[in-house]
């Protein structure tokens, strides 16, 4: 059956029609719309599948593989840097193996789109000696979901996937299995301790030798079915082009601009290889050139005289692939002599197009708990460590000193407050990471009597990657307020207002507190909503739109460098104008904001069709 | 056929819409048909744009100099992805009259200032922009019944505003 599929969507279906009925995961772009694009199938089909997130990447790793060892068919879905989360649970994982299927998808951002770093998780695999996948297409992503969770069976050892954004976020008329014929194994776990509890030295002694023979095993099995038939049919000559993932399509259109030709192989399983077998291959060429991204994964692997790639300069080392970049390694190793066909014309515009930087959207509630923080905690005597969400884009209106990782906030307001204790550190978290990572470090800086103060950004919800639900809204609701009085401290409260001194006000309070205490974190939970969420946001949004009055706006740029809502910007009278288009009406910018009160009602606004 | 096609604007403006309606063109005509997002980190208000390659295609990226057509929701979205228009091309773009000149087909209408007169509401932007390059673009490869076709199989209860939005933008270009 064809069907026109995102990347995510077509792993989505591989697991479905490879049966594999426990999916656990944690949000995170570019992996979040494969575990619930499980969900849909699971509504739509009425499947009897559990596709949950977990608390965390460490926790839905856990559940997956706790099915997998019980002889499930199992699946853990993150992005890159949420695996070095569940890194601890998957070092281990990867010497006791598993009876069902454990297949963890771990999905790439090459080029920083939307991730801290450009790390490979290829080279985790690699380090975690488990085999790994690397899907070009969103068919090959559907495909080797369903080969992954057969491997995985066969070997019974954790698989991974790992797609590239341009994988995930690509979209294909794909072919897959016409029907659903769903068969999960029966869930029954064997009490084996030897195995399921191998205790230091000699049981896991024993299983990493184990683990050493399924490498050598799984690399002669990469050899024999992925690679020899390619080689087989390869002609030799100047230049062996050896690429995996997307390099293979990005290789592969290049070469045919260009007009040029030479044997291309695509590494299915970037690890483990067969190395001796693939160098031995090498003799029929003077050259072979590696394309993969984002780390010369492949390239260390198979490391030879005759090898160029990233460690020899030849292909970029950084950001993501592109067609022009495998031009001109052609162009270094002399396998292409002519223009650079990717180079566009200049062209002069006579002005430069103004930047989009990233931004919190119109109406978010964000900005104005920014907004009234950076009031009371001046900017001069602060010092504000934040995390990883939306309201990281908080760092547009100055109201951010540092970002780590998730969780890292409040662990950072410790050591700040430790080493400057001048300064007031004043540290913001969303609902979403707090319950991912933040509760650890909260409980350390109360035990050791860190004095800063914490606010919580509640929102309910994971906004950054899709608004994926936090666990303040399902089954059985977790409210943050107890969870910190549970620490034995106060949480204060404050619901957002769109009347912006009520919020100016709750942080006076706050602040006052703050100033009294003189050992421990000052916490405090903001209620708020995301614009975006359909279920929750018309029950806050108050649909007031503003305008500006031109006689009042004396172009102070307050509003464009401090609260800096996108619909503002400046007209060609130099005057504050708002875009009706994006503007959401929620009122935000009437109080305050503006010293010269220029903001008033629209009366007129033309209502959005909604 | 190889035809690539750049959709450019902002978070929020139904870019990702017209690549699934011209991935439905495709499937319909059994054409080959890849494409990708490139987004930043905003929900709403961030640049956007979309990269559709229809044909014999294994990457799904445009690179510069390549895309046979822009289609620009937003002027300065337009300009920003300049690069990738190739020699030739055509640039389908919603400016106001101010909107620079440039060494390429440029077919330009003031779709906001429709919007605002009130003749569609302005989440229809997308569609009458592609209205607008059915209209205008010699060589686009679906024709207006393909298209039509396949908005309804995207969502038959909201098709009929889109179909006429559509009609509205290729009556305009006449
Ligand atoms: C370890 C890790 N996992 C996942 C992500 C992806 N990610 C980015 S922000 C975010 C959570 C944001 O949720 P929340 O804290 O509620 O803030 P909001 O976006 O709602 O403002 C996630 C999961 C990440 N950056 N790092
Ligand atoms: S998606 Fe929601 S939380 Fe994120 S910036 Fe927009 S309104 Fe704020
Ligand atoms: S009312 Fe003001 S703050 Fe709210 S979205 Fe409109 S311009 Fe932005």
């Amino acid at each position: 059956m064809k069907q026109t599929l995102m990347g995510n969507d077509a792993i989505a279906w591989g697991l479905i029609h490879a049966n594999v009925d426990m999916v656990s995961g944690y949000p995170g772009t570019p992996s979040s719309e494969i575990l619930s694009g499980v969900q849909k199938i699971k509504k739509m089909l009425s499947l009897p599948v559990y596709a949950e997130w977990g608390a965390n990447e460490k926790v839905g790793f856990e559940v997956a593989y706790a099915g997998a060892i019980a002889g499930k068919r199992a699946c853990a879905t993150m992005k890159q840097v949420g695996l070095n989360v569940a890194s601890d649970a998957l070092m281990s994982a990867a010497y006791i193996g598993n009876l069902g299927s454990m297949l963890l998808v771990s999905a790439d951002d090459p080029g920083f789109y939307s991730s801290q770093t450009e790390q490979d998780s290829r080279v985790f695999a690699k380090f975690a000696r488990i085999p790994v996948l690397d899907p070009s297409t969103p068919q090959d992503a559907y495909d080797f979901t369903k080969l992954g969770v057969e491997l995985s069976e066969k070997f019974k050892i954790p698989v991974m996937l790992r797609p590239v954004m341009r994988v995930c976020h690509a979209r294909e008329i794909i072919e897959m299995d016409d029907t659903t014929e769903f068969k999960p194994n029966e869930g029954k776990f064997v009490r084996d301790v030897p195995r399921w509890g191998a205790v230091p030295r000699d049981g896991r002694f024993a299983q990493g030798l184990d683990q050493l023979e399924r490498v050598e095993v799984i690399a002669k099995y990469n050899w024999d079915h992925f690679l020899k038939p390619q080689f087989d049919g390869c002609k030799g000559g100047e230049l062996l082009i050896i690429t995996s993932g997307t390099g293979y399509g990005f290789t592969q259109e290049t070469l045919k601009d260009l007009g040029l030709e030479a044997d291309v192989v695509k590494i299915i399983m970037p690890y483990p290889l067969p190395v001796k077998e693939i160098q031995a291959c090498f003799d029929a060429y003077d050259k072979v050139l590696i394309v993969e991204e984002p780390y010369p994964c492949i390239e260390e692997q198979i490391a030879h005289p005759k090898v160029y790639g990233k460690n020899t300069d030849t292909v970029h080392k950084i950001d993501e692939m592109k067609k022009e970049e495998i031009l001109k390694a052609f162009q270094k190793i002399g396998f292409y002599k002519g223009e650079n066909i990717y180079e566009a014309p200049k062209i002069d515009l006579g002005f430069s197009v103004p930047a989009r930087p990233p931004a919190l959207c119109p109406g978010c509630p964000h900005r104005d708990v920014y907004y009234a923080i950076m009031k009371v905690f001046k900017r001069k005597k602060s010092i504000y460590p934040s995390d990883i969400g939306c309201y990281t884009l908080g760092i547009a209106q100055g109201a951010i000193d540092s970002l780590l990782c998730m969780g890292a906030s409040v662990a950072m307001a410790s050591g700040y407050s430790i080493a400057d204790p001048s300064k007031d550190v004043v540290a913001t978290i969303g609902d979403g990471t707090f319950f991912h990572s933040g509760i650890p470090p909260l409980l350390n800086a109360i035990y050791q009597g860190h004095r800063f103060v914490l606010v919580i950004l509640d929102n309910s919800t994971i906004a950054m990657t899709g608004r994926q639900v936090t666990p303040s809204r399902v089954h059985q609701p977790i409210d943050i307020k107890k969870i910190v009085e549970g620490m034995g401290v106060e949480c204060m409260e404050h619901h957002y207002s769109h009347h912006m001194h009520e919020n100016v006000d709750f942080f006076k309070k706050v602040k006052e507190k703050y100033d009294q205490s003189t050992s421990g974190p000052t916490v405090v939970v903001v209620r708020e909503f995301c614009i975006l969420d359909a279920e929750r946001a018309s029950d806050f949004v108050p649909n007031i739109y503003v305008k500006v009055d031109e006689d009042l706006c004396v172009a102070c740029d307050q509003c464009t460098t401090v609260y800096k809502c996108p619909p503002m910007s400046y007209n060609d009278k130099g005057k504050i104008e708002i875009d009706p288009f994006l503007c959401a009406g929620c009122a935000g910018c009437l109080e305050i904001v503006c010293p010269t009160d220029a903001f008033v009602v629209d009366e007129n606004y033309l209502k959005k069709g909604k | 056929m190889k035809y690539q096609v750049v959709i450019a604007g902002f978070g929020g403006q139904g870019v990702v819409f017209l690549v699934k309606v011209l991935a439905i063109c495709a499937g319909n005509r059994d054409i080959a048909f890849l494409g990708t997002e490139n987004h930043g980190m905003s929900q709403r208000g961030g640049a956007v744009s979309c990269d559709i390659k229809i044909g014999d295609f294994t990457n799904p990226v445009i690179d510069k100099n390549q895309a046979d057509v822009i289609i620009g929701l937003d002027s300065n979205e337009s300009l920003r992805n300049i690069a990738f228009l190739k020699t030739g091309g055509t640039m389908v773009v919603n400016a106001k009259a101010d909107y620079p000149s440039l060494p390429f087909a440029v077919a330009r209408v003031d779709a906001n200032a429709k919007a605002l007169q009130g003749a569609f509401p302005i989440q229809g932007l997308n569609v009458y922009m592609l209205g607008v390059a059915l209209a205008s673009v010699k060589d686009f490869p679906f024709s207006i019944e393909e298209v039509k076709n396949a908005i309804m199989q995207m969502n038959p209860k909201v098709a009929q505003q889109n179909i006429k939005i559509l009609q509205m933008a290729m009556n305009d270009c006449k």
